[in-house]
């Protein structure tokens, strides 16, 4: 026993010991450097190493300031985010999904880049709408950093088949609805599918005119007229026209899986789909999803903000400038295949857009013209349920869509309270 | 014979069903990207290698972690049974006023849940400027784990008859020299049991290390892994290896413990 009691000894002096040698934070080195903790959750684990080239190509550039890197996984980015700033140490600059970004700049912990001096106004370099989402309360609070969307996949096999022209930018739904009832002819084959959820039905609401949220993102607007209209137009896919398969119909067998084996002539589906179907064996190709009244496309970007409390706001600026639009930048993440960024100069993407399969690449960045942000709420889990909900009677036909609606309305507008 | 056949048969079943886990990590660690989720799976698969293992070491420094970890697990299990051990004897033999009262309370901390003083707990580090330091992780890790030790200790130590106290007392010991020479042995397999429990838990302990680190030159092993998690993928192989390798000091401490388990159940320590 005398041997473990010198042992415990040895290992609290030791314990003692590591507490006068831990590192502690370095706000400014030692020659002048400005230090920038970024935190980032989209580089783990497959594209590290463009994370690092981009960091060290700036720390080579701007030779007072030095990026230093946190990357976590997305699961525990929030909890470690949240922890930070509580104890008053936030990252400099960090990266945030859409609808978290709402969430922290209205709870008064990030920094306006107009506040910061020596600022000039970006929105040359981004799409006007992917820069005016990143603003809350009329100021300017974090850049666009990369964005994905929808579009409309068609299989052109099946049109011709069908003897159809393929789909442009012109089409209305009319038009392909009208299309896809001629491709619902041929055996065992649907003429389309455009999921119907939450994020799906935000978009066509905003397309019919209509939107789940005030403006101000105050009042619950879920019932309003344009919404119901929107919501019957997704279920008439199925009831009124015919040309869109139920889960049953499916049979347990995904859309983008009914796709690639060409059993449906036009997916709504998502861009993270190409890499899945360049393997098909027939050709196809996308055009922007066509609108109702006007077109509305799907927005799923993060953005970089930074924090209240950051040191350097001149240097934290001039990183969150130069990771969401310099060109190197840019050329790196085209050539790892990492996100895209929403830039306007389409030059610095021309390797992504005359990649091919599918030839029209170009949609993906027209759709930036039309986009929708989605509805966010403070307790938005829950408001995706209660939408997701009036969704699903509607489908199954227990209910009407005004009237489901109208119930999904009430509840939501007691979540906001 | 018959009887013999079916406990056999029973046991090796039960062992399998415990060890099937561990061999399906191993094997995940060690295939290809494209067979990972083969249906239906198969333990053995084309383009098995270690190469799993040799791109996490690329990309994390994964020894430097494990090192880490070491050293966490180590210096918060030490520091426990150091005053767990201290602190159950106390309350078990030592009888002061409010010992009872005492206990109670510390019963009590076992019933909150570790997210409720998370951000607290925080603040205070990071006012100690323990954040991304060793102390920071080893300190918390190893009081949280305080209240269940000295439970199950003071079990233990209320166990010893009071006349080898008494007649210790007799020949002129301390309570220090009793503590060393005869309740602490007789104790060694709670104690056993506590180091594994305490290295198990300190070893494995994510969501503190994750908060408090922030250099991958201070992170354990848990934290470093997880963000092998992508937001939309996960390459399960070198999830796979990384708990391979978390695992095998565990396995290691517990088979060193096992011993003194074994050891002290067959030694009652009262003889005549």
């Amino acid at each position: 026993m005398k041997k473990l009691f010198l042992i415990a000894l040895l290992c609290v002096f030791a314990i003692g010991q590591t507490m006068a040698s831990g590192t502690t934070e370095k706000e400014t080195k030692s020659d002048g450097q400005a230090e920038i903790v970024y935190s980032t959750f989209s580089a783990s684990p497959n594209h590290l190493e463009e994370l690092n080239e981009i960091v060290s190509i700036f720390n080579e550039k701007e030779k007072d300031i030095n990026v230093s890197v946190e990357t976590v996984g997305w699961d525990d980015y929030f909890t470690r985010l949240d922890s930070q700033i509580a104890g008053g140490i936030a990252p400099d600059v960090f990266e945030v999904n859409y609808e978290s970004f709402v969430s922290y700049a209205s709870k008064d912990v990030l920094t306006s880049l107009e506040s910061v001096q020596g600022w000039s106004e970006q929105s040359d370099k981004y799409y006007p709408k992917a820069y005016s989402a990143f603003e809350y309360g009329g100021r300017q609070y974090g850049l666009p950093e990369t964005f994905s969307t929808s579009v409309v996949f068609y299989n052109k096999e099946l049109f011709d088949k069908a003897g159809l022209q393929y789909p442009d930018s012109t089409w209305d739904w009319d038009q392909v609805i009208g299309a896809a009832k001629k491709i619902n002819t041929q055996d065992g084959v649907w003429g389309m599918y455009s999921p119907i959820q939450f994020w799906e039905f935000y978009k066509k609401a905003a397309q019919n005119g209509g939107s789940l949220l005030s403006s101000d993102g105050k009042t619950v607007t879920v019932d309003a007229p344009e919404n119901v209209e929107a919501l019957n137009f997704m279920v008439n896919l199925i009831e009124k026209h015919g040309v869109m398969p139920t889960e049953e119909d499916l049979g347990g067998v995904s859309n983008e899986q009914a796709f690639l084996d060409g059993k449906i002539g036009i997916l709504v589906s998502g861009i993270w789909m190409f890499d899945t179907f360049k393997d098909a064996d027939f050709e196809w190709d996308i055009i922007v999803e066509p609108g109702l009244k006007s077109k509305a496309c799907h927005f799923f970007a993060n953005g970089l903000v930074m924090s209240k409390n950051t040191k350097h706001p001149e240097a934290a600026a001039k990183w969150i400038e130069f990771f969401t639009s310099n060109p190197e930048m840019v050329s790196i993440r085209m050539s790892s295949n990492w996100e895209l960024p929403a830039i306007q100069n389409l030059e610095l993407v021309e390797d992504y857009i005359n990649k091919g399969n599918p030839e029209n690449r170009k949609a993906v960045y027209d759709s930036l013209n039309y986009i929708v942000v989605p509805p966010v709420v403070e307790k938005q889990s829950k408001f995706q349920d209660v939408v997701g909900r009036a969704i699903e009677e509607v489908l199954l036909g227990t209910k009407t869509a005004s009237e489901a609606l109208a119930e999904a309305d009430k509840k939501a507008q007691q979540l906001i309270e | 014979m018959l009887r013999k056949i079916f406990g056999w048969t029973m046991t090796l079943l039960f062992a399998a069903t415990m060890v099937i886990p561990f061999l399906w990590m191993l094997s995940t660690s060690m295939k290809s990207d494209e067979m990972l989720l083969v249906f239906p799976p198969r333990f053995f698969s084309k383009g098995m290698s270690f190469g799993s293992y040799s791109k996490l070491l690329e990309l994390y420094p994964m020894m430097r972690m494990f090192l880490n970890s070491v050293i966490v697990a180590i210096s918060a299990t030490t520091g426990q049974i150091v005053v767990c051990a201290m602190a159950a004897y106390a309350f078990a033999r030592l009888h002061f006023g409010g010992s009872k009262f005492l206990f109670l309370v510390f019963l009590a901390t076992l019933m909150i849940p570790f997210q409720v003083i998370m951000t607290p707990l925080f603040i205070e580090i990071r006012y100690l400027n323990w954040i991304n330091t060793y102390a920071g992780i080893i300190m918390p890790t190893m009081s949280m784990r305080i209240a269940f030790g000295v439970f199950l200790l003071r079990q233990a130590f209320s166990g010893i008859p009071n006349e080898l106290e008494e007649s210790a007392f007799m020949d002129g010991a301390t309570h220090l020299t009793i503590f060393r020479s005869i309740a602490l042995p007789l104790v060694k397999a709670s104690l056993a049991t506590l180091l594994v429990l305490s290295f198990m838990d300190s070893w494995n302990s994510f969501l503190w290390p994750l908060l408090v680190t922030r250099d991958t030159s201070i992170m354990t092993l848990p934290v470093g892994l997880s963000s092998l998690h992508g937001r939309y993928s996960t390459e399960w192989n070198l999830v796979m290896a990384g708990a391979v390798i978390s695992v095998l000091p565990i396995i290691m401490v517990f088979i060193i413990a096992q011993k003194q388990f074994i050891e002290g159940l067959s030694h009652s320590g009262i003889k005549g």
